[in-house]
């Protein structure tokens, strides 16, 4: 159970670039929840994701995961409760890392690192395996610098890499929004196929409203820093995108008027 | 070139390929251009030759020089990485500190080391030619820290410090304290530069305030050339190459200088270095654009 409670985050404090990007978002994630945040531009779903990463840090609120306050651990001692896929296929990986070392990297997300030899044949083996049901042809390529694949495939490698271990939640960031429609979709049955099969739980940040519907079983929207709607369960059921606007403008008092989530 | 300049090119580039990897790992591996070799290659020596004219044991003295530079690279990264000081600035501060500090550990401007007991003095007293067990001498030492630089950079734990220094994010989001890393990895870069010192002292026969002058711009000479020559595209290569980067360096110097019909004299040195290492920097973006140019002419 992660449980987010009344965060707070702004962004240049005290100085005319000021950012309210949270303002006071409380939200409960079950275990086995699959959560999709949609929301306009500047409507704080990439800090919602930032801050549960801890890349951001809260000035208000607390965050738990499993009863465990975590509201103050860095990014990197979060890291093995938190999986992550961010949105550019070049950060999630090193470009100058072979494709092994990459996952062997996600090996050891979370446990303390030894003088241990980084790859051995249980982890190729492993790798190979894993990456086969990809069919990309990239368990033959473990050798190969991973910046000499195309953005698509370093993503569903990274998909690959953050199920290596166990963790509690995983936090994908519009981890399709910059690829072709062709390989988004590979990617979003790969992210389904893969966060059913582990029983993960997830938060998906998207910018379109299918998506938001289509995958997993909750769907909430932001807007300017708070929730304005959180459906799940039968209310979510039948639910079309014109539903969604309508409940935006019911929840926000607000007419859409941003292009990009009507066209998506 | 005679036989006496070769070996001594030889042994000199083998020596400064400790200073290479030590460069590689700050520059390539970390990407933290560090300056505080200049500093800390002096150092070595200065902690090294100052022990051993006091009667230390010539091991621990060399260990008391690794030591010493590990420190040096440690204070870079500590006010680089808790201060968040831009790398460049944290090391020229250390480097310019390290001055009066080796000024202070040797207590005079030179130390000569001639008729000391160095680790060098049983091998010199082996009945063979001082000129080839000198260079094989410096190649296993260069040989067993590269073997073992090796064997950490593909540990679990060296994989974390070359991911710190490729995508400081992604290591984050992997569970790495990218920071630890700084701070150990430049520990370790400047440790081995130290060694060098030491070594270079002990080999030389003095240690001296001035000698540390450029001792990045060597390492870097090294990195570069190395690259331009063999395309490193795995860790172990990338140490070889740097490696084989600074013998190569050492070998074009040395003929350089002794080619009389150049007509450089030894204080031409940092000309002809500064023009070497110009020529490896631009020669890989130069064969791209030719590469690039003769693709584009095919398909036209």
């Amino acid at each position: 159970m992660i449980r987010l409670t009344d965060l707070h985050v702004t962004f240049n404090r005290g100085t005319a670039m000021e950012k309210k990007a949270l303002r006071g978002v409380t939200l409960d994630i079950k275990k086995g929840d699959f959560l999709c945040v949609i929301g306009g531009n500047g409507a704080g779903k990439s800090t919602l994701l930032n801050t549960l990463c801890g890349d951001d840090l809260p000035e208000k609120g607390t965050i738990s995961i499993d009863n465990k306050d975590v509201t103050s651990l860095a990014s990197w001692q979060r890291a093995s409760y938190v999986a992550r896929v961010f949105q550019d296929p070049m950060a999630g990986t090193c470009a100058n890392l072979t494709i092994e070392e990459n996952l062997a990297l996600a090996m050891s997300r979370g446990k303390k690192r030894t003088l241990k030899r980084a790859l051995n044949k249980d982890h190729r083996d492993l790798f190979r395996t894993q990456l086969s049901r990809l069919k990309l042809g990239l368990e033959d390529r473990l050798h190969s610098p991973i910046g000499l694949l195309s953005g698509g495939q370093r993503q569903a490698v990274s998909l690959i890499m953050a199920v290596l271990q166990p963790m509690k939640i995983i936090a994908l960031d519009e981890h399709t929004a910059a690829l072709d429609p062709k390989t988004a979709a590979f990617i979003v049955e790969l992210t389904r196929e893969i966060v059913v099969e582990n029983h993960l739980t997830a938060l998906m940040v998207t910018h379109s409203m299918h998506q938001a519907l289509e995958l997993g079983n909750r769907t909430l929207m932001l807007h300017e820093g708070r929730v304005v709607f959180d459906v799940q369960g039968k209310e979510r059921k039948g639910l079309t995108v014109a539903d969604l606007l309508d409940l935006f403008h019911k929840a926000s008092g607000l007419e859409l008027d941003d292009d990009s989530l009507l066209l998506s | 070139m005679n036989l006496i300049q070769f070996m001594g090119a030889v042994e000199i580039g083998l020596l400064y390929g400790l200073v290479a990897m030590g460069v590689l790992l700050s520059f390539r591996i970390l990407d933290f251009p560090d300056l505080t070799v200049d500093g800390s290659f002096p150092l070595g020596s200065a902690v090294c030759a100052i022990l051993i004219v006091s009667g230390a044991n010539p091991w621990i003295a060399t260990f008391a020089a690794i030591l010493a530079g590990m420190v040096a690279g440690f204070i870079t990264a500590w006010i680089s990485v808790r201060w968040n000081i831009l790398h460049l600035l944290a090391s020229m501060l250390t480097m310019f500190a390290l001055y009066s500090i080796n000024l202070r550990v040797m207590g005079r401007p030179n130390i000569a080391l001639l008729g000391e007991n160095t680790i060098f003095t049983p091998i010199e007293n082996l009945p063979y030619p001082h000129l080839y067990t000198m260079s094989l001498a410096m190649l296993g030492v260069t040989s067993i820290v590269l073997v073992l630089l090796y064997w950490f950079l593909s540990s679990e734990k060296g994989l974390a410090m070359r991911a710190t220094g490729a995508n400081m994010r992604m290591a984050k989001a992997q569970g790495v304290s990218v920071n630890k890393q700084i701070l150990f990895g430049l520990a370790l870069s400047n440790g081995l530069v130290a060694l060098a010192g030491a070594l270079f002292a002990q080999s030389q026969g003095f240690a001296d305030i001035s000698m540390g002058v450029g001792t990045i711009i060597m390492g870097l000479a090294a990195v570069i050339v190395g690259e331009a020559f063999f395309n490193p595209k795995v860790i172990l290569t990338a140490l070889i190459a740097c490696v084989m980067g600074s013998i190569f360096y050492y070998l074009v110097r040395a003929m350089a200088l002794n080619a009389s019909f150049l007509g450089f004299q030894a204080s031409d040195l940092n000309l002809v270095t500064a023009i070497l290492v110009g020529i490896a920097m631009i020669t890989p973006r130069l064969r791209a654009k030719i590469l690039d140019f003769k693709s584009s002419w095919g398909n036209s």
